[in-house]
């Protein structure tokens, strides 16, 4: 369910989800809410949309410094975290997350002039924070949405590195780790879809973990495939 | 003043002698050694900053000096750089040094130590160095933190081309360091334990975000570093200044290629310096920039344009007089005026240039997207100009452009406007010929005429007027409208001379007229036709001058001969023209094309003067001529082709080739040998009349196997080959015996025509036939005059009642139809009459008996017993099987009868018999002997057989006395 990032109907969705996020209505339906942002997940994972650019005009796509383009741990929430948050907590963290993506793909454009596509990127982003946006009024009139949790906000981003060689694997590893990270989202979105009332709190993975106070969010990585869709 | 400088330098000679003398004697150094050296290093460009002192120097005291400097990397021992500064040094100054490393500085230790020597004109030799600063040590590395790798330089920025050294440090006990750049392993220099250096030559442009070198101890850790590559800064290009207006300069230059990379070194940056003003700017585009110019302030300008990265610096000049380098703003408003069927005036305005300028326009007027006219006209501040010889209803565009015209520097940029001339009538007769067909009281004109050009139709024709004028009575007129795009018409006119005029008419008015005349005497001569010159140009052809007035001549020809309407052209030539070339699209190679060239006389009628054809260009026949073979003889035969038709082929037949092949293979006088395209062998002779279509091959053995062929040819070469014929010779003799046999067999048959007309004559003489008693004019008489009871006995009505046997030398068999009883051999044993009247006991028949001779008569037939009713004799030989059966039998009979029309079965007695009697006595003993009653008849009848059962015809020896029963129809013959 990815859709064509600038093809006339990526656009169109792109434009839909400004024109929500501008003119601040939201629609009431919460299915069709959760399509929207499954839909924009999906796409966001796709390494095709900014790490695999990022890449090639870096000039890591070389024997060498593809494999030193991890995801640095501790950057986004895994998804075991996310699989814990309520939907609320969930929705949160997202947007913070997504705040600070964007925070950083400014940077990429400034650093990056050649990097065309990352405006419009930029763009769908926004849309998709708009959607949460929506998603958290929806969910605000619920009993859940009222429940607390102890989900510890998105940590700041590492400062910068000094020297450009640097620079450029960071900037590899934390687009690696972003679209890890809009995987992880996307199936958890996914198990929304199955069960719209129950979260997935207590599945055998996250019972090993039970009793921890707190909530985790920012546990060790996996490694994300530099290239393509993401094999889970 | 000039007292104490004098002081000074004896002072400074008497200290300096002073000091030798005591260094000598003591061996100390000068006292103008360097000290208080500083070191420090500048990692981004790889400088080693050196800062020292001379403290020795008197208060206001300048000395040159020449300081030494050693640079040793490593350890001191090892000195890679040695340099001597010279400089003045003055009192309480520090000094300054640097040295940009080859090797980042952070990969090696470096020493630097210092010294000096006095190298002033004012301080007599000898001089010596002083002694040695102490070695300062630079060291980077203690620097670095807590890495096990390193690489350096960081981030560096060298221009496409440079030779960068690349050195990597690592902290762990085995240094296996190995780097990449951009995924190519490096070859490295071990300068150290831990240091290695990779030198990189010749650096190219790889993209934006620099070049890529990664090192890794091959343990998973890794790290590297970024090289930006600049492209080297060019010199801009094509720089020059000029102004619209005098109040502004607009400079403009080709920057070339952008060496700017994202965050590391910004695009090169231009200034613009002005030598004789010293105004500075910088310019915020990097093609252009504008420069003010003050009021009333200088004529000159030396402008130096400046461009500038942090690795280069380059600048062009020019230098030149304002007035020179004036364009014009482009001009406004322009407008077309006065706008009629070939004129208009074009009309615009320009800014001004100043008081006493005057400006150089050039107009350029387009149509149909080519530029047509082309005006210069000079100019104030309005500028108008008459566009003339225009065609009417035509779209044009006119633009127009100025310059300086005092000193034409370069044209403002085009302004143009679209425009239209009015209609008008079209201005040219439209070119009109005729093709005149001339029948038994009428002639037919058709008249063609080609279409007026654009400039000349000045509109869209709409038809075509034709006025005909009778001659010979001038009160008669025809006019014929024919709406446009027809292109001719067919006229049918009476045998007077008639003037035709054609007009071509648009909604504005009628074209002049075109007029020719046809008279109903064309006094067309019969003229020779010649045949025409092909040059690469197409047909060319002349003609002879006619005496007497011609107003012209035209030549005729059809673009497409073969087909219908051949598509008639022809070109009009003046009266003083004696030649043309005649070429066309349509012209086609291998077909033939007729010229017919016409003299117009002054009375505008046409008269045929030549006629041409040719070929555009000719080939090889393409088919050969039906041969026909005739004469055969033992020595010869003729061959003939009349009906090849020369006038249809590809090219002009120029004669024939007569292939001959002969088992002898020899060549008969006037062959010669060929080879053929198959690679045969053969005789050819040629025959070089085309009219000559026939040939009598000679010489010719009898008895003999020819094969020939015959193909025409042109210039071009001959005709396909085809298979050749195949011809035998007779023997001599066989031509007699064809000349006796055939009369021969003629006569023979004459002959037997006759004798058969003779056999004819003869049988109406000797034997005629039979009369016909009822067809007797006695029987009429007798009816009608004597005994009306006298009458033809009718068979029907006899009844048989005996049977006469005449002879029976065989032994006959008989059988009594009527009682169904057979009477044997041994019953009747003697020639006797049968009486076969009926007795009173088996009397069934009605009527009396009639003996019948039959020609026909079988004897073999009744030897057979062909009767069947009559037992035959087992071995008796049958000589005529069908008969042998009563069926048979029978069978003929039904076949008699119905030749006869006699139905059998109605008579009581059906047959009686057949016997064989003797001639002689058949002759005597009939008429001699006649079986009683009186009212049978004796006949010989002739009894008709079918063909296929006839016998032999009975021996003259041999009578036939038949006896049968017939039926009361007619007699049979």
């Amino acid at each position: 369910q990815v859709i064509p990032p600038f093809s006339a109907p990526g656009l169109v969705l792109g434009l839909l989800f400004l024109s929500t996020a501008a003119t601040g209505s939201c629609s009431g339906k919460y299915q069709g809410l959760l399509e929207q942002l499954r839909s924009q997940a999906d796409y966001m994972q796709d390494t095709s949309r900014l790490l695999d650019p990022y890449i090639h005009i870096q000039g890591l796509d070389t024997s060498g410094l593809k494999e030193h383009c991890k995801e640095r741990p501790g950057v986004f929430p895994s998804e075991d975290a996310l699989w814990r948050l309520s939907r609320w907590d969930f929705l949160q963290i997202l947007n913070a997350t997504l705040g600070q993506v964007l925070h950083r793909l400014t940077t990429f454009q400034q650093d990056l002039p050649q990097f065309k596509d990352l405006g419009m990127v930029m763009l769908y982003i926004r849309g998709f924070q708009s959607n949460i946006h929506c998603m958290c009024q929806l969910l605000g009139s619920s009993s859940e949405a009222a429940k607390p949790t102890q989900a510890s906000p998105a940590p700041p981003l590492p400062t910068l590195a000094s020297d450009a060689f640097q620079r450029k694997l960071e900037g590899c590893r934390f687009l690696s780790g972003y679209h890890h990270f809009m995987h992880s989202v996307a199936q958890v979105l996914r198990e929304w879809g199955k069960s719209p009332r129950r979260v997935r709190r207590h599945s055998p993975r996250q019972a090993l973990q039970k009793g921890a106070h707190g909530t985790h969010l920012f546990s060790r990585g996996r490694r994300l495939a530099p290239s393509g869709q993401l094999p889970w | 003043m000039a007292v104490f400088a004098v002081f000074q330098t004896t002072f400074l000679l008497a200290l300096l002698s002073w000091r030798t003398y005591q260094s000598e004697a003591l061996s100390e150094p000068l006292p103008l050694t360097p000290e208080s050296l500083k070191v420090s290093i500048n990692s981004t460009q790889q400088c080693l900053h050196l800062q020292w002192s001379v403290h020795s120097l008197a208060y206001h005291q300048e000395l040159k000096m020449v300081f030494q400097i050693e640079i040793s990397r490593f350890n001191t021992s090892n000195v890679i750089w040695v340099e001597n500064y010279s400089t003045t040094v003055k009192w309480k100054q520090v000094l300054h040094w640097s040295w940009e490393s080859e090797l980042p500085l952070e990969c090696a230790t470096h020493f630097v130590r210092i010294r000096s020597m006095v190298d002033d004109a004012r301080i007599p030799e000898p001089r010596s160095w002083s002694s040695w600063s102490s070695w300062e040590e630079v060291d980077e590395q203690n620097s670095l933190g807590h890495g096990t790798l390193f690489v350096f330089p960081k981030d560096k920025l060298v221009e496409e081309g440079s030779n960068v050294t690349i050195c990597s440090i690592s902290r762990s006990y085995q240094n296996n360091v190995s780097c990449l750049l951009e995924g190519v392993q490096m070859r490295g220099e071990q300068l150290d334990p831990n240091v290695s250096a990779f030198h990189l030559n010749n650096v190219p442009f790889i993209r934006e975000t620099g070049t890529n070198i990664f090192c890794t101890t091959g343990r998973g850790d890794g790290t590297g570093t970024v090289l930006f590559v600049s492209k080297v800064l060019e010199e801009p290009r094509d720089f020059s200044c000029e102004t619209p207006d005098f109040k502004t300069l607009h400079c403009t230059w080709d920057p070339g290629r952008d060496t700017g990379l994202p965050k590391r070194q910004p695009s090169q940056s231009y200034t613009l310096f002005e030598s004789f003003s010293g105004k500075k700017i910088l310019c915020e585009h990097k093609n252009w920039c504008n420069w003010h110019i003050a009021q009333d302030s200088q004529e000159m300008y030396n402008f130096t344009l400046t461009t500038e990265n942090y690795l280069r610096k380059r600048g062009v000049n020019i230098l030149f007089n304002l007035t020179h380098r004036v364009r014009p703003m482009t001009p406004f408003n322009v407008v077309f005026k006065n706008i009629s069927d070939t004129n208009a005036t074009m009309t615009w305005q320009v800014h001004s240039i100043g008081n006493y300028s005057t400006l150089f326009c050039q107009i350029e007027l387009h149509g149909e997207g080519k530029v047509i006219q082309q005006h210069n006209v000079s100019i104030k501040v309005n500028g108008n100009y008459l566009l003339s010889e225009l065609e009417p209803d035509t779209q044009y565009m006119a633009q127009v452009r100025c310059g300086d015209a005092n000193h034409f520097w370069k044209w403002s940029e085009w302004i143009g406007k679209n425009f239209s001339t009015l209609e008008a009538a079209p201005s040219e007769a439209p070119d009109v010929w005729r093709n005149v067909k001339s029948e038994p009281g009428y002639q037919t004109v058709t008249l063609f005429w080609k279409p007026l050009s654009k400039s000349h139709a000045n509109e869209k024709i709409l038809f075509y007027n034709v006025v005909i004028e009778n001659l010979d009575e001038p009160s008669k007129l025809q006019l014929h409208s024919i709406p446009a795009p027809a292109n001719g018409t067919k006229l049918t006119l009476d045998q007077c001379s008639y003037q035709i005029h054609v007009t071509a008419n648009n909604s504005v008015g009628t074209s002049p007229a075109s007029v020719i005349v046809v008279s109903g005497d064309t006094g067309n001569k019969e003229v020779e036709e010649e045949r025409v010159n092909v040059t690469e140009d197409g047909f060319s052809m002349s003609w002879k001058p006619q005496p007497g007035d011609v107003t012209g001549y035209v030549v005729e020809w059809c673009d497409h001969p073969r087909d219908l309407p051949c598509d008639l052209q022809w070109e009009k030539l003046g009266p003083n023209t004696t030649s043309t070339v005649i070429s066309s699209d349509a012209f086609t190679p291998g077909v033939r094309y007729n010229f017919r060239i016409y003299g117009i006389s002054t009375k505008r009628i046409a008269y045929l003067l030549e006629q041409k054809t040719g070929y555009s260009q000719e080939l090889a026949p393409s088919d050969n001529p039906q041969v026909v073979m005739s004469n055969l003889t033992s020595h010869s035969f003729t061959l003939s082709w009349k009906d090849y038709s020369t006038e249809s082929q590809p090219g002009f037949i120029r004669g024939y080739h007569v292939y001959l092949k002969s088992k002898e293979g020899q060549c008969h006088p006037g062959f010669e040998k060929a080879i053929l395209p198959d690679d045969s062998v053969s005789c050819k002779y040629k025959i070089y009349n085309p009219e000559q279509k026939t040939f009598v091959v000679e010489n010719l053995q009898p008895e003999s196997f020819y094969e020939f062929f015959v193909t025409p040819y042109t210039s071009v070469g001959e005709g396909p080959l085809d298979a050749f014929t195949k011809v035998t010779t007779p023997d001599e003799h066989s031509h007699l015996l064809i000349r006796i046999i055939l009369p021969t067999v003629f006569c023979v048959l004459l002959i037997m025509i006759i004798c058969y007309l003779n056999s004819q004559w003869m049988k109406e003489k000797c034997y005629p036939d039979i009369p016909d008693p009822y067809k007797s004019s006695v029987l009429s008489l007798i009816k009608s005059k004597e005994n009306p009871r006298l009458t033809i006995m009718s068979v029907k009505d006899c009844i048989p009642d005996a049977i006469e046997v005449i002879n029976k030398p065989e032994g006959s068999k008989i059988q009594f139809l009527g009682s169904r009883n057979s009477l044997t051999d041994t019953e009747i044993t003697q020639p006797a009459y049968l009486y076969l009247l009926p007795t009173e006991k088996n009397s069934s028949g009605p009527g009396p008996c009639i003996c019948f001779e039959n020609f026909t008569y079988n004897q073999a037939a009744s030897n057979s017993g062909c009767c069947g009713h009559v037992p035959v004799p087992l071995e008796a030989p049958s000589q005529l099987g069908l008969l042998t059966s009563p069926e048979n039998l029978l069978k003929v009979l039904e076949n008699m009868n119905s030749l006869g029309e006699i139905p059998a079965g109605e008579t009581t007695l059906n047959y009686v018999s057949q016997l064989v009697l003797p001639l002689s006595r058949d002759k005597d003993s009939l008429p001699t002997d006649p079986p009683v009653p009186a009212l049978c008849s004796e006949y010989k009848m002739q009894m008709a057989i079918p063909l296929g059962l006839a016998s032999p015809p009975p021996n003259e020896k041999s009578s036939v006395s038949s006896v049968t029963l017939l039926d009361q129809g007619e007699p049979h013959h």
